[in-house]
């Protein structure tokens, strides 16, 4: 028609048709809405309140009641010190699995639920286009809000209880082992809601593969080389600043960035080839 | 003139199977530049099915397709920047107004600039009637509001086609009317392909029809060949007193197809099917009449109904006849 010509047409790669509009939609949805603050609080609040209770409460209360590990860790503050730590980073990665896992459960099966997925798919866009910008914006989010913020809530307590800054390197290298291990779940959630048309099986795989992994392991335990199962205990080595042998540091670091590729191929593939 | 100038969809032979259930066997589809085509049938006879295919968010299983001269299945792409469409149930981005949800669908479209885009979703608004809502979040529009605010995201990127699916079914009579109203002045811009049930609706702004049942295209064409009947041309006549040896009478005439008849308090009304217009036209009249026997109390020509020819050919009616 005539009447568009005043108009800059869209021009994008033919092959990422679409992606900047829908990654602008996924991040507002993140932005601008409350969800950025009550996510921040949330998981702040929750692995910060973990981490400051072994830090500053759990000490007391272990000396008090003559705990023998306080005195073998060189008294209270250093028994809280490696505690909180320990803490973060191990059960810390565990959690930003199950927030990542709760919070992209639903993001492709309820919007193909709705039918907002096929509107959308009505429009020139490029279906890979779809699910990589879902996986962009919410990486991103994910990556401030679940893991930089709780992140940097653990180094000022951290550093506050020994009253000078921890070591950034190894923090920071921990931090980047949580990193790759969320990444695995977002990718794998992602994937999951591309296969599936309702929740229970995303959850029960993912749920499974986070809780069920390390017991599949102790039967097969080469697993633990291609798998993420045990960068939670990687991440607290590493923090600590401890030498690791390379097989058990960078081959579950290798397949686990692998794996998150592969899912990311998987979940474009069947994205592009399902029916709506 | 190409074929592609005049005829906006056309689809041949097309079939879609899920499993065994065969969804639609041999569609053979031609929409007609700036028309307003009614795409009709009962529930499940494949009308969804079959928009879905044309937009590329289903697959064939058998036929081809091509939209505004281009392949429905390796060309969706571009089929779909020139296309605007409104799914059964119209689904938004909830967490953004009215206006938002327009200039996120334009950027698909749009790059800019700004001023023109907004301008554009306010002539949407304008069109829809929801100017004084613009800024409302959508969570509290009511479902014809929502239904038109979908006609506005389906045509904010001057398509040259709308695909329309059941765009009124949800709505009360008055909001049946104002979405109505809204196809109507669209007509002149584009080329609107809507499936529905509502029948009355089909008659009012539809120029050409197709009717799907079972997947079959059971028919097809201009909305006033769809209402002349699949019988031909029909004449009903009253008479007060029919002689016996009328229906003989009639039967002489050689361009009169069949008749019958049914008799209700004292009137005998029957009709006559012709299988030629104009010497019935001119001659059926007189031959009655000429009977000094007979009272003539109406003649007219049968005019169908879309739901009566609807439910005919649903039916099969007009198959077994």
């Amino acid at each position: 028609m005539t009447a568009n010509l005043n108009f800059q047409p869209a021009k994008e790669w033919n092959s990422l048709r679409g992606f900047a509009n829908l990654f602008r939609k996924e991040s507002r949805a993140w932005w601008g809405t409350r969800r950025w603050w009550v996510n921040a609080l949330l998981w702040t609040g929750i692995m910060g309140g973990i981490t400051g209770l072994m830090l500053f409460i759990m000490p007391s209360m272990a000396e008090a009641s003559g705990d023998p590990s306080v005195e073998a860790a060189g008294g209270p503050l250093a028994f809280g010190f490696q505690l909180g730590r320990s803490i973060f980073f191990d059960l810390g990665t565990l959690v930003m699995a199950i927030g990542v896992v709760v919070l992209c459960m639903d993001m492709i099966v309820e919007e193909k639920h709705s039918g907002l997925t096929e509107w959308l798919l009505s429009k020139p866009i490029a279906r890979r286009s779809y699910v990589l910008a879902k996986i962009c914006a919410t990486l991103l989010a994910v990556l401030v809000l679940v893991v930089a913020l709780p992140a940097l809530a653990a180094y000022a307590m951290l550093g506050l209880r020994i009253g000078a800054p921890y070591p950034p390197i190894p923090f920071l290298s921990g931090v980047g082992i949580m990193v790759i291990h969320t990444w695995f779940y977002l990718t794998l959630t992602i994937m999951l809601g591309t296969l599936f048309t309702s929740r229970p099986p995303i959850l029960g795989i993912a749920f499974g593969m986070l809780f069920g992994g390390n017991l599949v392991a102790t039967l097969f335990q080469p697993l633990i080389y291609i798998m993420p199962l045990s960068l939670s205990k990687v991440a607290v080595l590493v923090a600590e600043g401890q030498a690791l042998p390379a097989g058990l540091l960078w081959s579950p670091l290798f397949f686990t960035a692998l794996w998150s590729l592969i899912f990311i191929l998987v979940a474009v593939k069947k994205f592009e080839t399902t029916e709506f | 003139m190409s074929q592609s100038d005049t005829i906006i969809i056309e689809t041949k032979n097309l079939g879609k199977a899920f499993g065994e259930v065969q969804a639609l066997r041999g569609v053979d589809l031609q929409v007609p530049r700036n028309s307003i085509f009614g795409f009709l049938g009962p529930n499940g006879a494949g009308k969804t099915t079959t928009m879905k295919i044309l937009l590329g968010l289903s697959r064939p299983t058998s036929g081809s397709g091509t939209i505004f001269g281009l392949d429905i299945q390796h060309e969706s792409v571009a089929i779909r920047e020139r296309i605007g469409y409104l799914p059964q149930q119209p689904r938004f981005i909830d967490y953004m107004t009215a206006r938002e949800n327009l200039e996120f669908a334009a950027r698909f479209f749009f790059n800019g600039p700004q001023s023109r885009i907004r301008a554009r979703c306010d002539e949407m608004l304008e069109l829809v009637g929801l100017t004084d809502k613009a800024n409302r979040p959508i969570r509290g529009f009511s479902g014809g509001e929502k239904q038109r605010l979908g006609i506005g995201l389906a045509q904010v990127n001057y398509p040259d086609l709308l695909i329309l699916d059941e765009p009124a079914s949800a709505l009360d009579p008055l909001g049946r009317q104002s979405v109505m109203e809204i196809m109507e002045r669209l007509r002149k811009h584009t080329t609107v392909f809507y499936s529905t049930h509502i029948l009355d609706d089909v008659q009012r702004v539809s120029d050409t029809v197709a009717i799907l049942n079972h997947g079959q295209m059971v028919a097809s064409g201009p909305i006033e060949q769809i209402l002349s009947g699949q019988d031909g041309v029909v004449y009903t006549i009253v008479l007060k007193d029919s002689p016996d040896d009328f229906a003989t009478s009639l039967s002489e005439l050689p361009w009169v197809a069949h008749t019958n008849f049914q008799t209700q308090n004292g009137l005998t009304t029957w009709h006559i099917s012709v299988d030629d217009e104009s010497a019935a036209e001119s001659l059926l009249l007189r031959h009655i009449l000429a009977d000094r026997r007979i009272t003539v109390t109406e003649f007219r020509r049968k005019k169908y109904e879309l739901e009566e020819v609807f439910m005919q050919i649903v039916r099969g009616d007009f198959n077994d006849r």
